[in-house]
């Protein structure tokens, strides 16, 4: 089989993303080492990464509250295979439950042995304590937190 | 005034990987699109719109569905709908054709999803570009790493072992084997399956979904059309469409597809589908990960909580077994974008008019369910329940 | 060509628009959640109400691939039936409106949002990356590598139109200095007025023969509308309006060349749909005011005469300014029909008016337009 006729096609886009309010003051706050949480009035559910408005109740989001650096790793995958452009194999993304949230706030997760891939689930078992580990260079973006590790 | 609806045409074009596919994305789009007027037996001077999807930036085009549509020659300022909602837009094409023939001003729409995976280079890197942008993007998150995150929950969740994630997958390519539609159609043992290349884990290579080119076509017109037909089509008895919060985080508990449940809820309500296990005759689920399967059984009622997998393993979603699943090899063994997430729709649909693939075809099947689901950690689901429609008595 | 059926009447009972501006200092869904809160609070609806939202929004200046992610929750999508058009609003008004007509729900939401993820310090800059977007949505292989993009179509389509000899440079500058003038007045103004003919002939030239002022004024921002089946209407408050006819069509590909000769040939097919669902047999008697989305003075006379207007007194057309005083990009199509349903309000209560939106992505190529037919109650 003759291989398949293809051009080329490349993007280059650069976009400026808005943050708007309420993104824009949770940033603020990794700059200050502060993990900064909102709440709906109605439904007094705890939002992190903040919210604007609750997609439940539909109405907007009020009352801040700073949040520990520390929580339960509820959830995580070791990245064996990446992306181009992406962070360099392996490593492990996870769902953090900070105290007081209703939401998980998703980061890099260190501290474990890649050597064998089998033995990775039991290494953190569900519900390990992390806590953040701040970056030093802060810009107000969310690798202001470098990313979490084990709370001993 | 409103009308009922029903799909009374289906083309599907055979898969390949992009390496190995010799037509374009035109060109595939073309014959499925023309395969689903013939089967329709309606001529593309009676079509009255197009529903099409895209994924911008998977496909290195924007609205690339647009343009192809456009040069597929079925007639000029035919209304055309861009449709996109990333995993989902292939079911969610059949919902938009489906209202604008129950409404009364449509009676024959075409649904049409092509090869959205075909030519970009990395995939997972596209996928990255729909991962919640600012706080969620940036830790390095592509399709199957998503996945990998409910697939590690339901295993911590319900003591799930590798042998048991992989005995779903040997029963899907046990039945892609047969359809000849498919893209992988070959068989695999469980060894194969655990000691496939580790992706994310606990998913190695063979639980995930390949990169396929194909493209598959519906067309949905009126009752009244659907009943002049010689054969039987596939009356659409109910549909819905139920989403999640945009941020991973906020879905909460990754071990269970509370969305899909409550949608699925909705759906038998307008359905009036009381005992589901029962009352459908087939089923196809939009599950291109492999411990995706088992909760949406969870979650569509056929089983309990973390039953799923002892269900496939039973045999029951087996041809032959009480409640036959993702007879077509599922998009496990077959994905290409919205093609893909169109292909339970069609063939559900294509089981119920009785013109599924012969060696797939569930014999006397009336009642099916098709399922659709994507976005960011599968954020929307969609379903339909699709009954036969028989001809009219001339 | 087949025997339609003319479909249930759809109530509008909600409508509203956030601020247009340059630019916004805010997260698409923040945008979202804005104009359909308030749209809900014009009736006096909540989010448990709607049964279906369609949005209207695209990827690309959205920086998101499924951009609808982010947005489909701000439209009250929340474990509810909701999806994503890629398409001007007028597109998810005919989608929402349909829903209602089926039977299938009794309130549904249309919403549109346009805040391209761009920082940009003038219009020039805007366009600029509107522009690099537009080339995206070409064809890949024939039309965007020689530089096809929304605004060379327009400007070829315009350099036809006066290469006939049918009209003038400065007929159009009176046109677009009349419809800023008219918009500055208004309540969403994008540009400033009043202008006279010498200032638009005197404003920089963009894409020959068109000038800066002749072009769209690039404004951002949401706009929501909810819609109702007419039993449902009857026990809210809020709007009183009806949609009794929508018509749509997708013009032709590049190589055909209708998008250069016959620029409204897809309006007048969506007219001919939205008239007969309408039973409007003698438009230009019987239709009190039409909002026209014209992207160029150029296409001012082919829409109007394809939506059989063309006899309509000059403040009757697009009293909103429309486009030249602000376009909002894909949220277009439901700021034209809140101008309509507004001017309504004020000057005919009873009265009919003509709404029609297309999009402005590739131009007059592959276009589509929409045409609503909506009257007081």
């Amino acid at each position: 089989m003759s291989s398949p006729l293809t051009q080329t096609v490349h993007w280059d886009l650069t976009y400026d993303v808005h943050l708007g309010s309420t993104w824009g003051r949770f940033m603020q706050g990794l700059r200050e080492q502060k993990i900064l949480a909102n709440s709906c009035p109605e439904c007094s559910r705890t939002f992190v990464p903040p919210q604007a408005y609750c997609e439940s109740c539909f109405v907007r989001t009020e009352q801040w509250t700073e949040l520990p650096a520390e929580g339960d790793l509820e959830v995580f995958t070791v990245v064996w295979q990446g992306f181009t452009g992406g962070p360099k194999p392996p490593y492990a993304v996870g769902g953090i439950r900070l105290a007081g949230a209703d939401t998980l706030l998703m980061h890099v997760v260190t501290g474990l042995d890649f050597s064998d891939p089998s033995t990775v689930r039991d290494q953190l078992p569900h519900g390990s304590r992390v806590r953040a580990v701040w970056a030093e260079d802060r810009t107000g973006q969310i690798l202001d937190i470098s990313h979490f590790e084990p709370a001993g | 005034m409103a009308q009922r609806a029903a799909v009374v045409g289906v083309g599907i074009t055979d898969a390949t990987s992009p390496r190995k596919q010799t037509r374009s994305h035109l060109e595939l789009c073309q014959e499925a699109a023309w395969a689903a007027i013939e089967h329709a037996g309606v001529s593309p001077a009676e079509l009255d719109g197009v529903v099409v999807g895209n994924i911008d930036g998977f496909e290195g085009t924007v609205l690339g569905g647009k343009h192809i549509t456009r040069l597929l020659g079925l007639g000029t300022h035919l209304p055309m709908v861009v449709l996109n909602t990333g995993g989902t837009t292939g079911g969610n094409l059949m919902q938009v054709a489906a209202r604008m023939v129950r409404a009364g001003t449509h009676q024959r729409v075409l649904c049409l999803g092509g090869p959205t995976f075909f030519g970009v280079r990395d995939l997972q890197s596209a996928i990255n570009t729909n991962s919640p942008m600012i706080v969620e993007q940036p830790l390095g998150m592509g399709g199957f790493h998503m996945g990998a995150f409910a697939a590690s929950a339901y295993q911590a969740r319900h003591g799930t072992t590798v042998e048991d994630l992989a005995s779903v997958v040997v029963a899907d390519h046990q039945k892609a084997s047969r359809n000849p539609y498919a893209h992988l159609r070959y068989t695999l043992s469980e060894t194969d399956v655990v000691e496939g290349t580790p992706l994310s884990s606990p998913l190695t290579q063979p639980m995930v979904c390949p990169v396929s080119t194909s493209a598959a076509a519906m067309v949905v017109a009126s009752e009244d059309v659907a009943a002049a037909r010689r054969t039987p089509s596939a009356l659409i008895r109910a549909m819905g469409t139920s989403s999640d919060p945009y941020l991973g985080g906020g879905k909460g508990d990754f071990a269970v597809m509370e969305n899909l449940a409550a949608l699925a809820r909705r759906v038998y309500a307008l359905a009036d589908v009381r005992d589901p296990r029962a009352e459908f005759d087939v089923v196809e689920v939009f599950a291109p990960y492999v411990h995706m399967q088992p909760m949406q059984l969870e979650a569509l009622g056929f089983c309990g909580a973390g039953e799923g997998i002892d269900l496939i393993r039973s045999g029951a979603t087996d041809a032959g077994g009480d409640l036959p699943t993702n007879l077509s090899g599922g998009p496990k063994c077959t994905n290409a974008g919205v093609a893909g997430e169109l292909a339970p729709y069609a063939y559900t649909a294509l089981q119920v008019m009785g013109d599924a693939p012969e060696a797939i075809q569930v014999p006397g099947a009336r009642t099916g369910l098709a399922h659709g689901t994507g976005g960011s950690f599968f954020q929307f689901e969609n379903l339909a329940v699709f009954s036969q429609l028989t001809p009219q008595e001339q | 060509m087949t025997n339609r059926v003319r479909p249930g009447p759809v109530h509008v009972v909600g409508l509203s628009c956030t601020p247009l501006l340059a630019e916004q200092d805010a997260v698409l869904d923040e945008l979202v959640f804005d104009a359909v809160s308030a749209a809900l609070s014009e009736c006096a609806l909540r989010k448990s109400d709607v049964g279906l939202s369609v949005l209207a929004s695209m990827d690309v200046p959205d920086g998101r691939s499924i951009s609808s992610g982010l947005t489909t929750a701000a439209a009250a999508g929340y474990l509810s039936d909701s999806y994503r058009l890629e398409a001007d609003s007028g597109s998810a008004v005919a989608a929402a409106a349909q829903a209602v007509a089926a039977g299938d729900v009794e309130i549904a939401i249309a919403v549109g949002v346009h805040n391209p993820e761009h920082h940009a310090e003038d219009d020039a800059g805007r366009r600029r990356f509107l522009e690099q977007l537009s080339n995206l949505a070409f064809e890949p292989a024939f039309d965007r590598p020689v530089g096809m993009t929304a605004q060379t179509v327009y400007g070829m389509q315009a350099a036809h139109a006066l290469h006939s000899g049918e009209v003038s440079l400065d007929d159009w500058a009176e046109l677009s200095a009349a419809a800023i003038t008219r918009g500055a007045t208004g309540r969403r103004p994008g540009r400033s007025g009043p202008v006279t003919a010498a200032d638009v002939l005197a404003s920089a030239p963009v894409v020959s023969p068109l000038l800066d002022l002749m072009l769209p004024a690039p404004v951002t921002g949401a706009a929501a509308v909810v819609l109702a089946s007419p039993a449902r209407a009857a026990r809210l408050l809020g709007r009183s309006a009806v949609l009794t006819g929508i018509g749509q069509a997708t013009g032709d590909h590049t190589w055909t060349g209708d998008w250069l000769t016959r620029p409204g040939a897809t309006t007048a097919r969506a007219a001919a749909d939205a008239y007969q669902n309408a039973e409007l047999v003698d438009p230009g008697a019987e239709v009190a005011v039409v909002e026209l989305s014209a992207p160029t003075p150029a296409l001012h006379g082919p829409y109007l005469a394809a939506l059989q207007l063309q006899g309509l007194a000059p403040e009757r057309v697009s009293p909103s300014g429309g486009l030249a005083s602000a376009h909002a990009g894909l949220a277009n199509g439901i700021i034209r029909l809140l101008e309509a349903v507004e001017w309504l309000e004020q000057h005919q209560p009873r009265g009919r008016a003509v709404v029609h939106s297309v999009d402005t992505i590739t131009g007059t190529v592959s276009e589509e337009s929409t045409v609503v037919v909506v009257e007081g109650i």
